[in-house]
């Protein structure tokens, strides 16, 4: 071992010098040199002895870590089984911890790599405890008006396309006011970057663009500044390049270009106050506090919201308007809506993997006490040989630690390789750049824990080991201690498997539940997607383009209908209108508040849902003709009674619309709401620029087989159209559950995890009771013992582990399961008929862990177990 | 460790204290501890070299003397020991314990003539 040699501080030498000046002084004084060597001899006695008494004064610690290492190896290496089992443990346990906190060490815990990030404060509107978006009027208000901040900024991410030297190309867009670079604190790589100066609206606008884009798509040359492009109609002129550090302000969506804000709202946007599209960063001034600046902005927007409040139709608008909060937070890592969106989950992961990396824990501690239980003899000679009790404890410390390190490190590859598939599921799929590769804090992290692992797993046998082998006294009863020991052990296992598995029950029945409620359409066989338009359209012609797309769309073959609607089920926003009905009490007084959409002919048929009275819109209902209104079952319900709706009128910002149809209930917003009153227009009546969701229902087979004919119709229509979000409305409802999708796959990935690793330590202790016992059910054989009673002995250990387990599981998981409701739907945390599933599925795969060892004591044949011993 | 906590502090301490005080007087080599030890004791005190190197070596761990390899009076290699900072703060201690220690005792032995 080289580190030795180099350390030994030639211990020899210095002996070897001593001995030999020696021998001089007695041949000076005139011995001679045999004589003198055999005097020198006598009188030092034995110089390895010296050297070993001069090694245990300078301390053997080193020497004793790296004797203990390579015992610990080779005992390892020795039993492949056991060592290849509970690296895998630990590995699993570890991994599993490593790569949720990958995640969330990339989502939650990094700052934007600017100037003094720990300065930048998010001020915007509170929506239902999440940050909202302010009005391009309300930023201007704060920015000016607060002044515990010495800047602010506000931004919009979009994507969009990019029309530059004759080429096409989507592009990563950041709208931002002019003080976004100066509150950011970045210098220009290239050229200039917006300033306030950008903030007007002019014909043709600066552009900034980063570094990548620089890089990509011109090969970092400078006559890049200068160059013209154009975006949605607009000329804009390359003024600069950001710094190659510069990322943005919205995490996981770096730009590749940076344009004014200004020079992409209309008038609506810039003046409204309601019209809230804006993210809004600011810097803190030195000194200033949180809370000052709060406290500034919510004295700047109570009048804002006053005025909008009076100019609302109904009551309750009225009230909703004045509950309108600001906060104001801590920003250092800009604007993160992926934590805001993953941030439950993630965190509810990271304590089901964290009982995960515990099972794993308790499983190798029952794997090192049943091989202690094996090495029983090997401890007691040793301890007979006068090694030290301390020394045995580090021995088997160091056995534990070898584990650890190796599970450590083989979990820290697995989670590198998982990490960015994990994330994606997160982000269900969508493409956001940030990297998840584990860095120095989720080492740190994998770290501890091996650390905690090795103590956890490692002591406890130790210390069992080390008791039992010093009283000898105890001989008879020992193995039945150490069975008792690892019986709790696997209780303990099974508890935690338990709660696991109520966990995945839960998620999974929620999953369940949200698929088995009533839509109120078909989602089957059903195409959905979206028309980017990139050229800007007269009321008009947009009204000729969609009327031709769609005819071109039912003329494909294999397509049953096809239709389009502003809003469509599901889609996860909602567009509410005050009405007033005619002959209820809203007709003159409070207005009611319903839910709006405006569709094209054949809705109902291509949704399949059903049409109860009247008629669809159709050819009839033109732009020109008497307006014309569908309602849905719980709108006529609530309004007409079980009088007919048909006939009736409602009145909504000015137009009174006639009823002429009746449809069924169909789910608005999401999955888990309760049906809303819907009042449907023809998209004809729509007269501002709107953009729709296009459906396809195909006769059979696979929808998404249209996708190249259905951009093909799109081009024929308008060449510059293109189709974004094409997919089955299956998998588009499965997007709006992606949290829920995440915890049922991860759950049920955790809880199978966790009965696999309880049923291996179950197993191991049920064989080794039923090796131990060979002789006694040898005997109970020979006795006239049946197969049966015999499996009973085996199958009744199962029951002694696994009852209490299921209900110190059990009350552990009512605990828990709380903390998990958020994300549950048409289930309590403490649903009785979950924890009874969870149950049984516990006690079915306990009974599998038993059944071989159950097996084998059943089959024992006497003579081989009289000959056992 | 055994080996750190010597089982006589008395006879054990007295090594060290007279090894430090020969180390205080310059650079010196095991031999030629030994070598002064003896001299200086008028042939008294003879110490082992089993006893002297394992104190060496516990001293240096400690941090009360520094040993470096440099060429010796006959040119050859040997290990040199000094004292170091604390070396010297901990022999001026041990040095009082010893007079207080041997005033007390040699105050007892006279009374009880």
């Amino acid at each position: 071992m080289m580190w030795r040699t180099r350390r030994d501080p030639r211990i020899a030498d210095e002996i070897r010098f001593h001995r030999d000046r020696l021998i001089e002084g007695y041949v000076a004084s005139g011995m001679d040199r045999s004589e003198a060597e055999r005097r020198a001899f006598l009188e030092f006695g034995n110089a390895v002895a010296i050297e070993e008494s001069v090694r245990d004064a300078r301390g053997r610690w080193l020497d004793d870590l790296s004797k203990d290492l390579a015992y610990a190896l080779r005992t390892l290496r020795r039993s492949p089984g056991f060592s290849f089992v509970a690296v895998l443990s630990l590995a699993l346990g570890i991994g599993a911890n490593a790569a949720i906190f990958s995640l969330i060490s990339a989502v939650m815990l990094r700052t934007l790599p600017v100037k003094d990030p720990s300065r930048l404060v998010q001020i915007t509107r509170d929506l239902n405890g999440r940050p909202g978006q302010v009005s391009y009027v309300l930023f201007e208000i704060f920015r000016d008006n607060v002044t515990s901040i010495t800047g602010a900024f506000a931004q919009q991410s979009t994507t969009q396309i990019v029309t530059i030297g004759g080429s096409e190309e989507t592009v990563a867009v950041d709208l931002v006011s002019g003080s976004y670079f100066s509150v950011l604190g970045i210098d220009a790589a290239a050229g200039r970057l917006l300033g306030p100066a950008d903030d007007v609206r002019s014909s043709v606008g600066a552009a900034v663009i980063s570094d990548r884009y620089w890089q990509r798509h011109f090969g970092r040359s400078p006559s890049a500044i200068g160059t013209s492009l154009t975006i949605v109609n607009r000329t804009f002129t390359i003024v600069g390049v950001a710094p190659p550090t510069f990322v943005g302000a919205r995490a996981g969506s770096p730009p590749d270009f940076i344009l004014p804000l200004m020079s992409m709202m209309s008038d609506v946007q810039r003046t409204q106050a309601g019209f809230n599209a804006l993210t809004l960063l600011a810097r803190l001034r030195p000194r200033a506090t949180v809370e000052q600046a709060l406290a500034e902005a919510e004295a700047l927007y109570r009048p804002v919201k006053e005025a909008q409040a009076a100019e609302s139709a109904s009551r309750g608008e009225r009230e909703a308007m004045l509950r309108q909060r600001i906060v104001v937070f801590h920003a250092p890592d800009g604007f993160n809506p992926i934590r805001d969106n993953i941030r439950e989950p993630l965190l509810l992961l990271m304590g089901i993997v964290g009982l995960i990396l515990l099972l794993a824990c308790v499983n190798v501690a029952g794997l090192l006490l049943a091989r202690a239980a094996a090495r029983q003899r090997e401890i007691s000679v040793r301890l007979a040989m006068g090694a030290g009790r301390n020394r045995l404890v580090r021995q088997f410390l160091t056995e534990s630690l070898v584990l650890a390190v190796l599970g450590g490190a083989l979990g820290l590859l697995m989670a590198g390789r998982v990490s960015g598939r994990l994330f994606s599921l997160f982000t269900s799929g969508r493409p956001i750049e940030l990297s998840v590769a584990p860095d120095w804090r989720v080492i740190a992290l994998a770290a501890a824990a091996s650390v905690v692992a090795c103590l956890t797993a490692g002591l406890v046998p130790a210390v069992q080991a080390f008791r039992v082998a010093i009283n000898p006294a105890l001989k008879e009863t020992r193995a039945q201690g150490h069975g008792r020991f690892g019986k709790s052990l696997v209780v303990a296992q099974l508890a935690i498997s338990m709660v696991l598995v109520v966990g995945a029950t839960l998620f999974i029945g929620t999953l369940l539940k949200l698929y088995a409620v009533d839509r109120g359409f078909d989602a089957d066989r059903l195409l959905v997607f979206q028309v980017r338009n990139n050229r800007a359209y007269s009321v008009e012609q947009a009204k000729v383009v969609r009327d031709r797309l769609l005819e071109g769309l039912r003329a494909l073959p294999g397509v049953r209908s096809a239709s389009a609607g502003a809003m469509l089920p599901i889609g996860g926003g909602i567009w509410d209108r005050t009405v007033r009905i005619e002959g209820h009490p809203s007709e003159s007084g409070e207005p009611e508040s319903v839910a709006f959409n405006a569709i094209a002919p054949d809705y109902f048929a291509t949704l399949g849902t059903p049409l109860l009275a009247g008629r669809e819109f159709d050819g009839r209902d033109t732009v020109t003709a008497p307006p014309v209104t569908i309602v849905n079952q719980s709108f006529a319900r609530a309004y007409f009674g079980n009088a007919s709706a048909i006939g009736r009128r409602v009145t909504t910002v000015g137009v009174t619309y006639e009823i002429v149809g009746v449809v069924g209930d169909a789910k608005y917003q999401d999955l888990r709401e309760s049906f809303l009153r819907t009042m449907y227009i023809p998209w004809t009546l729509r007269d501002a620029a709107q953009s729709y969701g296009y459906l396809v229902r195909v006769n059979d087979g696979d929808p998404l087989r249209l996708s190249s004919s259905v951009d093909h119709v799109l081009r024929e229509a308008d060449p510059t159209l293109r189709v974004v979000r094409l997919m089955t409305y299956a998998a588009w409802i499965d997007l709006t559950i992606p949290n829920e999708w995440l915890m049922a796959t991860l759950g049920a990935v955790c809880g199978l995890l966790a009965l696999v690793l309880a049923g291996v330590g179950m197993f191991g202790v049920l064989a080794f009771q039923v090796a131990r016992r060979t002789n006694e059910l040898g005997v109970r054989t020979i006795l006239g013992a049946s197969r049966w009673s015999m499996m009973r002995l085996v199958l009744r250990d199962v029951a002694a582990m696994v009852m209490p387990g299921i209900a110190i599981g059990g009350a552990v998981a009512l605990l828990l399961t709380g903390l998990a409701r958020g994300l549950l739907f048409g289930l309590t945390p403490t649903d009785p008929g979950v924890f009874l599933v969870a149950a049984s599925i516990l006690g079915a795969s306990a009974l599998v862990a038993g059944w071989v060892p159950a097996r084998r004591a059943s089959s024992v044949d006497p003579l081989v177990a009289l000959r056992h011993e | 460790m055994a080996a750190d906590n010597p089982k006589s502090d008395l006879l054990q301490g007295t090594l060290d204290m007279l090894i430090l005080k020969i180390v205080a007087l310059g650079p010196t080599h095991g031999y030629a501890i030994a070598q002064r030890l003896q001299q200086m004791s008028q042939d008294v005190l003879q110490v082992q070299q089993g006893s002297l190197y394992p104190a060496l070596h516990r001293l240096e761990k400690r941090g009360w003397v520094k040993a470096e390899w440099a060429a010796s009076d006959t040119g050859r290699e040997a290990r040199f020991y000094s004292l170091t900072r604390l070396g010297r703060k901990q022999l001026e201690e041990q040095r009082e314990n010893w007079d207080r220690l041997s005033n007390a005792i040699s105050g007892i032995l006279r009374t009880a003539e």
